[in-house]
């Protein structure tokens, strides 16, 4: 398959090493050159502008950090609505929001082209061996289409449906579970340690049973450690989460009271410096909100 | 050892079964005493008065419903604490309030008798088997003579420290992270199905990762299959824990923004009465606060 991949960065590489690996023609782009230099050793094409990457493409992927980062590439002059061919698909496998998701549906249809969104669940490290949980929304026949490079990025993939949002809200859905976890366990940390128990008690009776999983275990961690500076996702990128997340809510008519709890906290955690802290860093403002911490 | 148990509904019959096959001798006393005719059977002595059941006693165990019956028979006449022998233990294994907690201990101690709270984690079934989990605190020496109690009863001891409080505050506080779970997980499906998803997706995505465990599970089908009649815990049951969640947060000035959302979930549940449906229907008052359902 001839395939384009934009963005590369610490997921995108890891996703652009294993396209390659599985066989398929690679055109990459970044908007940092350096970010290229690994896919371009492994065996890919350096294109050097978009409408040079879309050139002649079945499937372009976007693997972007933000919304803001996808309007550009998507929507900006020479981009992808200009120069991707007709009938070829744009696969949007970042975490984006509702709105945008909307607007790049309508914009690529009205183009002759085809979205599917397909956000992943899992880290870089997964990234890279393949190991991605894939959560694809789009018309059947390009999500078919996309299947063969989806087997070689992901290890299980879910499908949402036909609209690309369906995607993009469970996405969102989960990460929300995950935000409201992490901020109950603040809460439940600091009633704890205000009765005189150790932090690692609690995490013991809450990880042997009925929270027996990786967000418990991963997150309670970090809190009992209180090593919040080696950040896996920052306080900051889980803001841009958490509004996307009310945005959808917005959007659909859905009040998210512990979704507004869960942002509330990561504003106050960011107005005390711990923006580029790890999100487990929400007990720490909680702690701070409880005159547990200053 | 002498044990006396005090409170026979679905968790202490399970218990009482247990030391009894532990080979110790049990006295047992509950309130309507139809309940005790079992257990007289398999080998029990069923005492006439809360007297009766701690004479001559090493421990004397409690599982009664709330706050309410267990200050009634550890401090009204002819109670616990009036019949317990000097240097002997009550072992408080309910799920009580830190507030309760404190006045137990505190008149316990006036008495020269030892207090230890143990409250448990687990459903009638584990209790039957021997496999619940236990969070014991207490002076340690007391904590150590109960040991072969524990032994019998669970699967696992967790220490929360020589303070009584700690064990409740331990226990509130998982409670409280399963109910804000849960609240997550009604905000995340509601979220989801506004935009076209079938719920079994989302519990797919959520459950195969991050939360693999119980709670999410098990909570995930039940709204999934929008199954509350068969109620496992009742909502109006986890107003009561959320209630003496926030007391304990009150009592020590910890913000929980987060247990304020499930209670106030819970209140609106039971408003529209749903207060005898197992507490996921969370889920569907959150439907009806986005216009899904009436």
């Amino acid at each position: 398959m001839n395939v384009g991949f934009i963005g590369l960065g610490r997921m995108g590489s890891g996703m652009a090493g294993r396209i390659l690996e599985g066989g398929h023609d690679l055109v990459v782009y970044d908007v940092v050159p350096q970010a290229t230099a690994k896919a371009a050793a492994a065996g890919a094409r350096v294109a050097s502008s978009l409408l040079d990457l879309s050139a002649g493409r079945d499937v372009v992927i976007t693997m972007l950090a933000e919304d803001a980062a996808v309007h550009d590439v998507a929507f900006g002059k020479g981009g992808l609505c200009d120069s991707l061919p007709p009938g070829a698909i744009h696969l949007a496998m970042g975490t984006y929001g509702i709105g945008t998701i909307r607007a790049l549906a309508a914009a690529h249809a009205a183009a002759g082209q085809t979205l599917v969104a397909a956000p992943v669940l899992g880290r870089p490290d997964l990234a890279a061996s393949g190991q991605l949980g894939i959560v694809s929304g789009g018309a059947d026949e390009a999500v078919r289409r996309c299947e063969p490079l989806f087997t070689i990025i992901g290890r299980l993939r879910f499908h949402a449906g036909t609209e690309p949002e369906a995607a993009s809200a469970i996405k969102l859905a989960n990460n929300l579970v995950l935000g409201c976890a992490i901020q109950a366990m603040g809460e439940a940390f600091s009633l704890v340690r205000k009765y005189g128990v150790m932090p690692q008690v609690f995490y013991d009776v809450m990880t042997d049973g009925l929270f027996s999983a990786p967000a418990y275990k991963v997150y309670g961690k970090i809190i009992v450690d209180e090593s919040y500076d080696r950040a896996g996702s920052t306080i900051a990128l889980n803001l841009k989460d958490a509004n996307l997340i009310l945005a959808a809510g917005d959007i659909a008519r859905v009040p998210l009271p512990s979704g507004n709890t869960f942002r509330d906290r990561l504003l106050g955690a960011i107005a005390h410096g711990d923006a580029n802290k790890d999100v487990a860093a929400l007990a720490l403002e909680q702690a701070r909100a409880s005159g547990l911490a200053s | 050892m002498k044990v006396g148990f005090i409170g026979l509904g679905k968790m202490g019959q399970g218990m009482t079964r247990r030391i009894l096959g532990g080979s110790h001798d049990l006295i047992v006393y509950n309130r309507t005493k139809e309940k005790a005719a079992d257990l007289a059977a398999a080998g029990a002595r069923v005492a006439t008065s809360i007297a009766d059941a701690c004479s001559g006693r090493d421990v004397v165990i409690t599982m009664v419903a709330d706050d309410t019956a267990v200050k009634e028979v550890t401090l009204g006449t002819g109670g616990v604490r009036d019949s317990l022998a000097p240097g002997a233990i009550h072992l408080c294994m309910g799920t009580h309030s830190v507030s309760a907690i404190q006045t137990l201990a505190k008149a316990h101690d006036e008495a020269k008798q030892k207090m230890v709270c143990a409250p448990v984690l687990g459903r009638p079934d584990a209790a039957a088997a021997g496999q619940l989990g236990i969070v014991a605190a207490g002076p340690s020496d007391a904590v150590k003579q109960c040991e072969p109690l524990f032994q019998v009863l669970g699967r696992r001891t967790f220490e929360a420290g020589a303070t009584q409080e700690g064990a409740a505050a331990i226990k509130l506080s998982n409670n409280f992270v399963l109910g804000a779970a849960i609240e997550a997980m009604a905000e995340a499906f509601s979220l989801v199905r506004k935009y076209g998803v079938m719920p079994q997706v989302l519990f797919d995505v959520m459950t195969d990762a991050l939360f693999a465990a119980p709670a999410y599970k098990i909570y995930g089908k039940i709204m999934v299959d929008e199954s509350y009649d068969k109620a496992g815990f009742m909502t109006l049951q986890g107003l009561k824990d959320l209630n003496l969640v926030l007391a304990a947060a009150d009592q020590a000035r910890v913000p929980m923004p987060s247990a304020n959302n499930v209670r106030d979930r819970l209140l609106g549940a039971i408003a529209h009465g749903d207060g005898e449906k197992d507490w996921a229907v969370m889920a569907r008052e959150q439907n009806r606060a986005s216009g899904l359902e009436k």
